[in-house]
């Protein structure tokens, strides 16, 4: 297990002020929050800043670890150091009172996803007074969690296998993450941002007959090769060739559904929008009307890399009276 | 196969504050203060008739975590959740453009 320096992953001195740490602490907080920033590693970062700051917020969990810290600086200068690898001394935490800030059994700041350091320090001492304070009958929590499904199982309804890590007690009573896998059906119609409700699929209830909790799946899309999506809308962009775009054509396109046969009308200009209407994500109440698909038309044009296709690119020039920056003219003194 | 119900929250559910409370894990005294804000919207007279659609999961979530992890107010979070919201689409927005 790596020691984990809480101070540089607030980018505070190791004496900083409680103030300084809570302005620091803030500050990170909110630039990683995952609901907020959109950086790549913005939730991994968000859940460090998180340990860290429970650690160095609360004044009995600061005393402690700057203990363990202060020791081991004292190990290295002796020589015998500790290297990459930590354990706690034993007894290293004899005097301390770790009085919790909501990382009891209420799910607090992060407290299922806290690190393995984290944990074997504090890990015990919090989940000791969260069981306590749970002796009562009450229902189980409800657990929340993210999957991806591909955009063809929203209009056809799939089953999928998901793999969940929850929360759970072991026989000791102490919370461990289980790895769990649920069939899911996937309902058609399903969209980006919605949420299922597996009833009773969340935490066990505590104590007799107390009902289960739920589980909450959000969902989201794997991002698909061919086809943009906004809410029930799917957008595809279909390329042309420049005398399909001018003179009209008929020609096939992909769907979600199966290829379509697409009549071009003469003239489209790059950017033109068809829509297929009721082709986008199919309903499934009476409140959500099937989406739509647009077809954005796209212009491709072909190489001249050979003398044919010069000689018709030079035509195409002399037939065609021109000027693509007609609307520019004047634009310079 | 499931052998349990699945409902899609924002189509087939609404919640009552119990319910709501619990899914988003926010003490009632909360919810309360973002029904009075206009942080949520439930229908019905009382705290007990109250009826929140099922969208409203998603933004009593993210009200809660902003009030727990970054200690935001109640206006804060109200503000917070407008713009978090107009991000989205204008982001949407540019994603049928792109």
């Amino acid at each position: 297990m790596k020691f984990k320096d809480y101070y540089e992953t607030l980018g505070v001195a190791r004496d900083a002020s409680p103030d300084d740490i809570k302005r620091a602490y803030r500050k990170l907080a909110r630039k990683y929050h995952p609901d907020v920033s959109k950086a790549a590693d913005a939730e991994v970062r968000f859940k460090e800043i998180g340990e860290a700051g429970e650690v160095l917020r609360d004044p009995e969990k600061r005393a402690a670890y700057d203990a363990l810290g202060t020791r081991r600086d004292q190990e290295r200068a002796d020589g015998r150091a500790p290297g990459e690898d930590f354990q706690p001394p034993p007894g290293w935490d004899a005097g301390y009172e770790f009085s919790g800030r909501g990382d009891g059994a209420d799910g607090g700041f992060g407290s299922q996803d806290h690190s393995d350091f984290f944990e074997a320090l504090f890990g015990r001492a919090a989940r000791a007074q969260g069981a306590r304070r749970t002796s009562a009958r009450m229902p189980g929590q409800d657990h929340h969690a993210k999957v991806l499904v591909d955009l063809e199982d929203a209009f056809r309804g799939a089953q999928r296998s998901i793999s969940l890590r929850m929360p759970a007690l072991d026989e000791q009573g102490h919370g461990v993450l289980k790895e769990r896998t649920l069939d899911v059906n996937i309902p058609k119609g399903i969209r980006e941002g919605q949420h299922l409700r597996l009833a009773g699929q969340g935490g066990p209830g505590l104590g007799d007959g107390a009902p289960a909790g739920d589980l909450f799946l959000e969902i989201a899309f794997n991002p698909h090769r061919l086809y943009r999506v906004d809410g029930r809308d799917i957008y595809l962009d279909l390329p042309l060739a420049p005398w399909e775009a001018a003179l009209g054509a008929s020609v096939s396109a992909p769907t979600p559904d199966g290829e379509v046969e697409l009549t071009i009308p003469p003239g489209s200009a790059a950017g033109r929008k068809l829509r297929l209407k009721g082709r986008g994500i199919p309903s499934n109440s009476a409140a959500s009307p099937a989406g739509d698909l647009y077809v954005v038309l796209t212009i491709a044009l072909p190489l001249a890399d050979t003398a044919a296709a010069k000689q018709a690119y030079q035509a195409f020039a002399t037939a065609c009276d021109f000027n693509p920056r007609a609307a520019l003219q004047g634009g310079t003194p | 196969m499931s052998h349990f119900a699945i409902d899609i929250v924002e189509e087939d559910v609404q919640l009552t504050l119990v319910e709501l409370c619990r899914a988003s894990r926010a003490p009632e005294g909360q919810v309360h203060t973002w029904v009075v804000e206009g942080v949520l919207v439930p229908e019905g007279a009382t705290p007990a008739e109250w009826r929140f659609h099922g969208a409203a999961l998603r933004r009593a979530r993210l009200a809660a975590t902003l009030t727990r992890e970054l200690e935001i107010n109640t206006p804060g979070v109200a503000l917070a959740l407008d713009l978090i919201e107009e991000i989205e689409s204008l982001k949407a927005a540019l994603r049928r453009l792109r």
